[in-house]
């Protein structure tokens, strides 16, 4: 059964005299169990999609879509309060930049009981608070932190960037959820750091079944760990497969020049040779253009991609591309 | 040929107070020595504290340094001496959009370094000025635009022109391609590669993505602690690593797509 299935989200920024549609008609769906990759560079809505996944959204924007299923429900017709109860319990999100999401005034053993519910905790009134401290304890032993009482005591300017990162892995653990939202979990961190977090985040999915919905703007840093990927382009959906698919046959143009212009993913390319790449840059929410947003920089662009196109589907590989690459593979 | 530039024996101790009257020494970058020649690019690469960053400062000047001698042509460049310097050692950093004032236009910014460094009158200047924006991709009418009116890619390509606005001999790149998104990074190696052919630059290139490195630079030092653990040709140590430290750094870069392919 599909954990989450969105079909056709958009997201409104509302504006005084125009609504500027900042998502346009995007799909996402996730099985349980299963790692998805979000792919898209600045600006193309993937942290808002997963902002409205978790509805933290503000009044400023206008979340509308023709399916907005939670394991079978309907999350968009319920009242908030239900909403609410069932996103805390379920779903959890971490951020890029673990240092600022942090409380910089108390110390990472007060800020993770915080994030202990008191539903969690079974023993009468007296006892809570010592279940609390173990319970805290348990959480960052789940992510690796042998050395408990230090880190607790600590705060989060005292701790390295990946350790913070850990923490905020350990207080989104702390409900059990079965989604677990990364927007960019490992941005501007180095390399051995960068592995050492998406092996926890792998191991956690292998053990505890848990989903992941892990967002990133470089499709090659996370093709290793993931099973299915869906690109974005400027708040539209691109392309959308299993993780082979994607990377051996990618069968919009957007998609292919991300991956001709990505230097781990083909280093027989001679070095200081002219590398691969998509004319302009990527438009601001004030100018987008219409039909196909990639329309102006796409190297097969033709009169019908003023129109937007259709998603399509080739067993399970869905592409949204009026003139797709899929031919050019026979 | 004589080297381009030519460092020897370049260190830095920071001394901090630690207790009363007791000091402690922190050896960020211990007696290094390379050369760099025209045309070419060196590639910095280490983990966080290895005193990449470190080295990229002493070469443009923004600290002292706490032993040896850096020559550029054959003279050496004194610390304090920055109008000597500015013209010839440029850089770039790693955040565009927060080294650009935000209340000057974008020909104010570029003409700031003009008006420090050489003696042309206000019509060269701005003549310059179009130039420089041209020649990184931009029109000559982003002058009068501010800041925030750009994309981070254009940002960044005004820090290029704000670098190469004085014809510098060296551009340090301090981790400048590494918050760039993916299209716009290939936009950017390709115009600095071009750049390096038209005006005979020469990169000190710091990054933590051996892809880049690998396409980009011809030598490689590879810092660890503040030490040089190796250096030589980018392809060879890429290719055949000597030490443990450099095996790491590229095990764990090659096992994100290796592993799927």
């Amino acid at each position: 059964m599909n954990l989450f299935d969105i079909r056709n989200l958009s997201i409104e920024l509302v504006g005084k005299n125009e609504n500027t549609l900042a998502v346009d008609r995007v799909s996402l769906s996730m099985k349980e169990g299963e790692v998805r990759g979000l792919v898209g560079e600045s600006g193309s809505g993937k942290s808002l999609l997963a902002q409205a996944i978790i509805g933290v959204l503000d009044d400023k924007w206008k979340v509308s879509a023709d399916r907005f299923h939670w394991r079978g429900k309907e999350l968009l017709h319920l009242p908030l309060e239900e909403r609410k109860a069932i996103i805390t319990k379920d779903v959890a999100m971490i951020f890029q930049e673990p240092m600022s999401c942090l409380d910089p005034t108390t110390t990472i053993g007060e800020q993770l009981e915080e994030a202990i519910d008191n539903s969690l905790l079974t023993g009468n009134f007296w006892q809570r608070r010592k279940q609390r401290k173990e319970a805290a304890i348990k959480l960052l032993h789940k992510v690796g932190i042998k050395q408990h009482t230090k880190c607790n005591k600590s705060y989060p300017h005292q701790l390295t960037e990946a350790m913070c990162q850990r923490v905020m892995i350990a207080m989104a653990l702390a409900r059990q959820p079965i989604l677990l939202i990364a927007d960019e979990p490992t941005a501007s961190m180095e390399s051995t750091n960068q592995g050492q977090i998406f092996r926890l985040l792998a191991s956690l999915n292998q053990l505890k079944n848990m989903s992941i919905l892990l967002i990133s703007h470089d499709l090659e840093s996370i093709t290793h760990w993931t099973n299915t990927i869906t690109v974005m382009y400027s708040g539209q959906f691109v392309e959308a497969g299993t993780t082979s698919q994607i990377f051996t046959q990618p069968y919009h143009p957007y998609t292919k020049a991300l991956l001709d212009s990505s230097l781990k993913a083909n280093s027989q390319v001679p070095a200081k040779s002219r590398l691969m790449a998509l004319p302009g840059s990527i438009p601001i929410l004030q100018h987008l253009p219409i039909g196909c947003r990639l329309g102006p920089r796409c190297p097969r662009a033709q009169q019908a991609c003023v129109s937007a196109p259709k998603v399509k589907n080739y067993h399970g590989h869905q592409v949204s591309c009026h003139f797709n690459l899929k031919d050019s593979y026979r | 040929m004589s080297a381009l530039l030519e460092v020897s024996e370049l260190s830095k101790t920071y001394t901090v107070r630690n207790h009363w009257f007791q000091r402690k020494a922190i050896v960020a970058l211990k007696p290094v020595s390379f050369t760099l020649e025209a045309k070419k690019t060196l590639a910095i690469v280490g983990e966080m504290g290895s005193g990449k960053s470190t080295l990229a400062k002493l070469l443009v000047g923004a600290e002292k340094p706490t032993d040896g001698k850096i020559k550029l042509n054959g003279q050496g460049l004194a610390a304090g001496n920055f109008k000597q310097r500015c013209q010839h050692v440029r850089m770039i950093f790693q955040d565009s959009s927060t080294t650009l004032n935000p209340s000057l236009t974008i020909g104010q910014l570029l003409d700031e370094p003009l008006k420090l460094n050489t003696e042309l009158n206000e019509l060269e200047r701005s003549q310059l000025i179009s130039a420089t924006l041209l020649k990184v991709g931009l029109l000559a009418e982003h002058m009068n635009f501010y800041p925030h009116m750009f994309s981070g890619g254009q940002k960044q390509r005004i820090a290029l022109a704000r670098a190469i606005i004085l014809s510098p001999q060296i551009v340090i790149l301090d981790e400048a391609l590494a918050s760039l998104d993916p299209s716009l990074r290939s936009q950017m190696i390709n115009l600095l590669l071009d750049l390096q052919q038209q005006m005979g630059l020469a990169f000190v290139l710091i990054s933590h993505d051996l892809g880049i490195v690998r396409h980009f630079s011809d030598n490689v030092l590879v810092l660890c602690k503040g030490q040089i653990v190796e250096s030589g040709d980018t392809n060879t140590v890429l290719k055949n690593p000597k030490h443990k430290y450099t095996r790491k750094l590229i095990m764990n870069q090659q096992l994100q797509v290796a592993g799927k392919l």
